[in-house]
């Protein structure tokens, strides 16, 4: 049964209010049950033909040089076009940057949108927050992550969590702002669940994810079993919501710890070596290679950060200076590896008739600087970038939008963050008007008023 | 019908009256507020037309205890043609505060004489040079009827006003969004033209747009077509779209301006004293409207509304909204701040809207105390209409009083002897007892130590220990705090012998200094003031450079910050000269702490020592609060500022009263933290239950219940290792990269509050969200819970390895053949420190009689589990 209140606000149908809709969400990752999801289908808030959507969010932490990967400006002056030629793709009038030669030979498959601009400040944080929400945060109030938004409003459909975040949550961008990684105002309990480990590793696993050998299914039984006599007695934590979230993720917890699905769907050791190696033998090959794993076994939404920090690591945000990276260490480090498991990612899709219903996007805080620096690098550029997807029912190998003649402002069709998130939740088969509950119940619509997908992208 | 009696009051109005007077004519009560103002003898008010829907209070807002009716502002003056001033009518509410504003078509309106002003779309408008008044009549859903007048004086009203550079076209171009961040006021300027981000050089802006590139921007002939003009009006095209249309009153503004030959006053001309949002509180109701309206008082004497110029914003999103014209709208219950700028100047206004509950004052008799705690909080929740839960048992109490002041559970045996004690200061006597353990000195040598960034990744061992206990001695003498600021700032000498010299070592530029100072021991953030004037907040970038010179002649010797290699020693030192420049002039700027004057540049005394004298001071507004506000979270969960380490004027107090007392009463007790600690544990707000009653669900910052909050990991985890008797084993430092180092600092026993360092490896501490202390920020610490966090108190080693443990309590209970009952007795009190219930005690002694002898000790670690996973354990509560 959907109904838990009688307060009704917007009568979507003659069963169903759009408000009971949502309190059947709030029962968060545990309580959503697949009846109630039917029943939401039935309402009208999810597209039943989509229902087994799901999405894998790459995000390039660090943001990449719009100007020397997919946006290149082979007509502008040296000091623009910088040191990389650009190469011809499997798609005619699209070519990319010869550091992404395995990118150009899968152009069929995604497609470019190279008039992406956002209005926050050009700081990695800030368009962390922006990207993956939609939105910057604004009076005290941090919006949830796209795929937190997801989870709430299409519950999980395993033993899984509903959202997973791969290898670890984004860590320092300089900014000390949230980073938009999280359940925002939806609550802790929509916090995707983070792997805490690096699956490249020899010895990976989820850390705590199995009880150790000595308890076996009698002891793990007789714990929750003795724990629920001690929860039973104190009624105190009903209002306190660190104290319900808590519970809840003891439920969550256990279910995870004793289902042979999550077990499965974790070992990447079940996967051919071949397969491990066309992915890549690195964190993030790894994690592209889990997250299609976990795809398969129903989470909806996989996070992955391309890299943890900007801070003395080799990534996107080539300054060209310490403690950032040199357009060489982009070159040499970064775009091999991102352009193996890219590819890789998307061809097993593909291959297994995954790839149309699993949207993949690939996002970053920001483009670069138009004018190379005299490190020999490009700094922040939230003013113009490209964002790219695949699958989920984009229609492969073409390019929406265009940047100016040096890729410093849109020229065409621009589009903006929530423009971007709005996509997600199209190609996931939710109405983009539904709304959210904000904080003290204030009605959040799950994008800004006004705020479309990108049609081209389905047409 | 009522019969209303309008002639009446119109002769009222003919003597002056001072204060309230009301005619009571049995079904109509009027009140006249006025303020020592003679109305003309014109006064004539018209007759009410008792079916003019005008007059009818519409449904929607049910407006009670409404005792009369306020016009705001108070007066208006209102000088040349072209200016005008905003009213609203407020309800008056019984309780003396501010009501909502009264939607204006429900009210009569008149000007007394109209050839001298209007009333248009809420303003008054002028007409002719005089005198008169403008009257407001309302009648109430109850059908009383109120009355209220001010004065208004018209002058110059055949001439328009000269606009001046300064105060009117910055403002516009701040209201335009010209000089915003994104648009000309980045620090590069868009597209070759360059504000100052939100106006704050008005010198500069005046060069920019009148003579910069040879004058092109402004047509001094033909004031339309400058660029100025041109370009927001999208006359040509504007990559910034339309900002200002033709037809608009600001695009006449800066018309008339350029018109009149673009002029710039002369530095000391009329300057903005303050500005002030009407009204400056306000209680309101679901479904009212209130605008807002800004004044700015200028030292000429002169007030203008500049409501059209103002920027707002909303504190609490949740509570009320405001948009840009200053229309406040409700959606939620609490407590919300607007937020209104004009040139650089910030000025709240208190939104409160009482919760839609019925309390009995009897309700508010446990928080009666002389405790100005429970005084002030009660005040809140009386006018929040939130009831306060019931006070919690003694057994409650001092589990929860431990545990914030210490860190540690109480033992079984400590807890029974509070509950069972009759003496009747024995309240009195615990919080005594608390304040001078041991544990008391851990607990908060470590939360001071978060705050200084006490991190083995950044400095060498032997400097850790040393910055470590210096920390740990000033707890332990109870070195008032303004001292042991003050201690820090002023450091020199070696980093061994002189622990506190250790603040320099992370901070090794005047910039960071500043930023760290201001962060820990100010709560203020002014790192935006580096490159500009703080968008948001007062601080200029001329006052960060001011202050950054006060530390310009700090140097030190020897170690020289490498994390992983060296000694650590460092002497600091402190030159005679020397200055730091300010990098927008390329001259050193005048030291002088944040807005306090600048002390001579020539002087070779430590600057320091004036700065620290400034910081501590008891007037610094910000230095007392902060500490009151980090004590105060630590028992409550939260602060009456939250984030916790975040004093913006935009970030105001849950309580602002309460704060001001509290921060007071440290003052008066000359930084003695722990009278600030005991005033709040025998406060009986710091007693109430943590279970809600009807009414106070919803409550998450008024302190109407305590609000249960998870341990914090380290108190955690040390709670785990006393339940158990096991202790943890800190033997490795963790650096970035799976790069570890062995520590010899930590003997067995050691607890997770006692360790120096926040980079000691845990995977228990780091997974409960420990302070890693990589920036000075609260936010840096995480008391949220996770799946991760519950797989590990599940599956993962910490707890595990304890219960299974040959040193464990259960080996002990065993060994001696505990009788069932007698081990889920102790089982009960070592962690949730209270008996268990009749059914507990009956269903785990039986699970515990049935398990085979061999199976005996499983069953006994799984209770001792089942107990510490249970929320009871795992929060304070």
């Amino acid at each position: 049964m959907l109904r838990l209140t009688s307060a009704a606000t917007v009568q979507t149908c003659g069963c169903t209010t759009r408000r009971d809709f949502l309190q059947a969400g709030a029962l968060g990752a545990l309580g959503f049950s697949l009846a109630q999801y039917q029943a939401a289908e039935a309402a009208g808030k999810v597209d039943p033909s989509k229902s087994k959507r799901s999405c894998i969010m790459i995000f390039n932490l660090g943001a990449p040089s719009h100007l020397d990967t997919w946006d290149m400006k082979p007509e502008a002056p040296a000091e623009i076009r910088g040191p990389f030629q650009p190469i011809a793709t499997n798609v005619s009038g699209i070519q990319l940057s010869e550091i992404l030669p395995r990118h150009a030979q899968i152009a069929d498959k995604f497609a470019l949108v190279r008039s992406c601009f956002h209005r926050g400040a050009a700081v990695h944080d800030a368009g962390w927050q922006i990207m993956q929400t939609g939105r910057q945060f604004t009076g005290g109030i941090n919006t949830p992550h796209a795929g937190s938004t997801a989870a709430y409003l299409l519950g999980r459909r395993s033993d899984l969590p509903p959202h997973v975040v791969l290898p670890e949550p984004m860590g320092r961008g300089g900014g000390n702002l949230p980073n938009g990684q999280a359940g925002g105002f939806l609550g802790k309990a929509y916090d995707p669940f983070a792997l805490m480990a690096d699956p490249s590793q020899k010895d990976f696993k989820v850390p705590d994810l199995l009880p150790p050998d000595n308890i076996g299914e009698a002891r793990l039984n007789r714990r929750q079993r003795m724990r629920s006599i001690v929860e039973e007695q104190v009624k105190k934590f009903e209002s306190s919501e660190a104290a319900r979230m808590m519970d809840e993720n003891f439920q969550s917890a256990y279910r995870l710890m004793t289902s042979t699905q999550a077990r499965q769907a974790f070992d990447l050791s079940a996967e051919p070596v071949e397969v491990r190696e066309r992915y890549g033998m690195n964190r993030f090959g790894q994690c592209c290679l889990l997250a299609r794993r976990l795809i398969e076994a129903g989470v909806r939404f996989v996070t992955i950060n391309a890299f943890l920090t900007v801070f003395d690591e080799i990534t996107w945000d080539i300054h060209g200076s310490k403690p950032f990276t040199s357009i060489e260490g982009m070159k040499n480090i970064v775009a091999p590896m991102y352009d193996q498991a890219y590819s890789a990612l998307i061809e097993d899709l593909h291959q297994r008739g995954l790839l149309d219903d699993t949207l993949v996007c690939n996002l970053a805080e920001f483009g670069r600087t138009p004018k190379v620096n005299p490190a020999g690098g490009r700094d922040h550029w939230p003013q113009c970038f490209t964002v790219y997807f695949a699958g989920g029912g984009v229609r492969g190998g073409q390019v929406v939008g265009a940047s100016d003649p040096i890729g410093a402002v849109p020229a065409d069709r621009p589009v903006e963050p929530p423009n971007v998130v709005a996509t997600i939740f199209h190609s996931l088969g939710l109405d983009l008007e539904t709304i959210l509950p904000g904080p003290s119940g204030r009605p959040f619509p799950i994008v800004d008023n006004g705020f479309r997908e990108i049609s081209e992208l389905f047409a | 019908m009522m019969n209303y009696k309008w002639s009446l009051l119109a002769r009222q109005f003919k003597r002056p009256l001072l204060g309230c007077s009301y005619l009571n004519g049995g079904l109509v009560r009027i009140a006249l507020c006025m303020i020592g103002f003679v109305l003309g003898s014109d006064a004539v008010i018209c007759a009410i037309d008792p079916t003019d829907d005008a007059q009818k209070s519409t449904a929607g807002t049910q407006r009670q205890n409404v005792d009369g009716i306020v016009l705001q502002p108070r007066s208006v003056e209102i000088q040349n043609s072209n200016r005008w001033q905003t009213v609203t009518l407020q309800a008056q509410l019984n309780t003396g505060l501010l009501g909502g504003e009264i939607p204006s078509e429900q009210v009569r309106w008149k000007i007394t004489n109209p050839e001298i002003a209007k009333l248009e779309n809420g303003r008054v408008v002028p007409l002719k040079d005089g005198l008169t008044s403008l009257v407001a009549q309302w009648i109430s859903p109850a059908g009383v009827g109120f009355v209220d007048a001010i004065p208004i004086r018209i002058t110059q009203a055949d001439k328009a006003a000269d606009w001046e550079f300064r105060n009117h076209v910055q403002a516009v171009l701040a209201r335009a969004g010209c000089n915003s961040g994104a648009c000309h006021g980045a620090l590069a300027g868009k597209g070759g033209f360059r504000l100052s981000l939100r106006g704050y050089d008005a010198l500069a802006d005046h060069f920019t747009i009148t003579t910069q590139d040879r004058g092109r921007r402004i047509e001094l002939a033909d004031p339309a077509k400058s660029l100025l003009l041109t370009k927001p009006s999208e006359g040509v095209p504007h990559k910034g779209g339309l900002k200002l249309p033709i037809d608009s009153y600001n695009y006449r503004l800066i018309a008339e301006w350029i018109a009149a030959g673009a002029p710039i006053e002369p530095e000391k001309s009329v300057k903005l004293q303050r500005i002030e949002v009407l009204p400056g509180r306000v209680i309101m109701q679901q479904g009212e409207i209130q605008q807002m309206v800004v004044l700015a008082h200028y030292d000429n004497g002169r007030i203008e509304d500049v409501t059209h110029w103002a920027k707002f914003t909303a504190s609490d999103e949740s509570v009320c909204q405001v948009d840009e014209n200053g229309k406040v709208t409700i959606v939620g219950y609490g407590e919300g701040a607007v937020v209104v700028w004009f040139d650089s100047r910030l000025v709240l206004s208190r939104v409160t809207v009482p919760f839609p509950s019925e309390v009995q004052e009897s309700q508010y008799a446990s928080l009666q105390t002389a405790n100005p705690i429970d005084r002030l909080v009660s005040q809140q929740l009386r006018e929040l209409k939130l009831p306060p839960s019931p006070l919690c048992s003694d057994g409650e109490f001092v589990r929860r009083a431990y545990l914030d002041t210490l860190g540690v559970l109480p033992t079984a045996a400590e807890v029974k002897q509070y509950v069972e004690s009759g003496e009747p200061n024995k309240k009195e006597q615990l919080v005594e007892h608390l304040l001078s353990r041991p544990e008391f000195i851990d607990y908060w040598a470590y939360k001071w130590s978060d705050m200084l960034m006490i991190n083995g990744t950044l400095l060498r061992p032997e400097a850790i220990k040393a910055y470590y206990q210096w920390v740990r001695g000033s707890v332990e003498k109870n070195i008032p705090w303004d001292q042991f600021v003050r201690e820090v700032i002023t450091a020199k000498g070696n980093s061994i012998d002189q622990g506190a010299t250790n603040f320099y070592a992370l901070s090794q530029d005047p910039e960071t200094m500043t930023e760290n100072a201001c962060q820990a021991f100010l709560s203020l953030s002014i790192g935006c003031a580096k490159c500009h004037n703080h968008p948001l907040e007062k601080w200029t970038n001329n006052q960060y450079y001011a202050m950054a010179n006060m530390f310009a002649r700090v140097r030190a010797k020897g170690w020289g910050g490498d994390s992983r290699n060296g000694d650590g020693k460092r002497t600091l030192v402190v030159l005679e000269r020397g200055d730091l420049i300010q990098p927008s002039t390329g001259k050193p700027q005048p030291p002088a702490p944040l807005d306090a004057p600048p002390i001579d540049p020539g002087l070779s005394t430590d600057r320091r020592e004036y700065l620290a004298q400034w910081m501590t001071a008891p007037e610094n507004p910000y230095f007392t609060k902060a500490i009151v506000n980090r004590i105060w979270a630590n028992f409550f969960g939260i602060g009456l500022v939250q984030p916790i380490d975040d004093l913006r004027v935009s970030n105001p107090a849950s309580n602002p009263e309460l704060f001001e007392q509290l921060a007071q009463y440290v003052a008066e007790e000359k930084y003695d933290l722990r009278k600030l600690m005991k005033l709040i544990l025998l406060s009986n707000t710091y007693a109430l239950k943590s279970d809600t009653v009807a009414g106070n669900e919803q409550d998450r910052k008024f302190f109407s219940h305590y609000y249960p909050k998870r341990l914090m990991a380290e108190v955690m985890h040390d709670a785990i290792c006393q339940v158990t008797a096991v202790p943890t084993k800190f033997e490795q430092i963790e650096f970035p990269g799976a790069d570890f180092a062995k520590t010899e600092f930590y003997p067995e026993g050691t607890r997770a509050v006692q360790l120096y360092d926040s980079a000691v490896r845990s995977y228990f501490l780091k997974t409960f969200g420990r302070n890693q202390r990589r920036i000075v920020c609260e936010c840096e610490r995480s008391d949220e819970s996770s799946v991760v966090q519950v797989l590990h108190l599940s599956n993962g080693t910490t707890v595990n390895e304890k219960l299974a443990s040959e040193k464990s309590v259960i080996g002990e209970w065993l060994k001696e053949n505990w009788e069932p009952q007698r081990i889920v007795e102790e089982a009960y009190w070592r962690s949730i420190s209270r008996a268990p219930a009749e059914s507990e005690r009956e269903r785990f002694v039986k699970e515990l009689e049935a398990a085979p002898i061999e199976e005996r000790r499983q069953v006994v670690e799984d209770l001792l589990w089942a107990l510490l996973s249970s929320r009871e354990f795992l929060f304070n509560h």
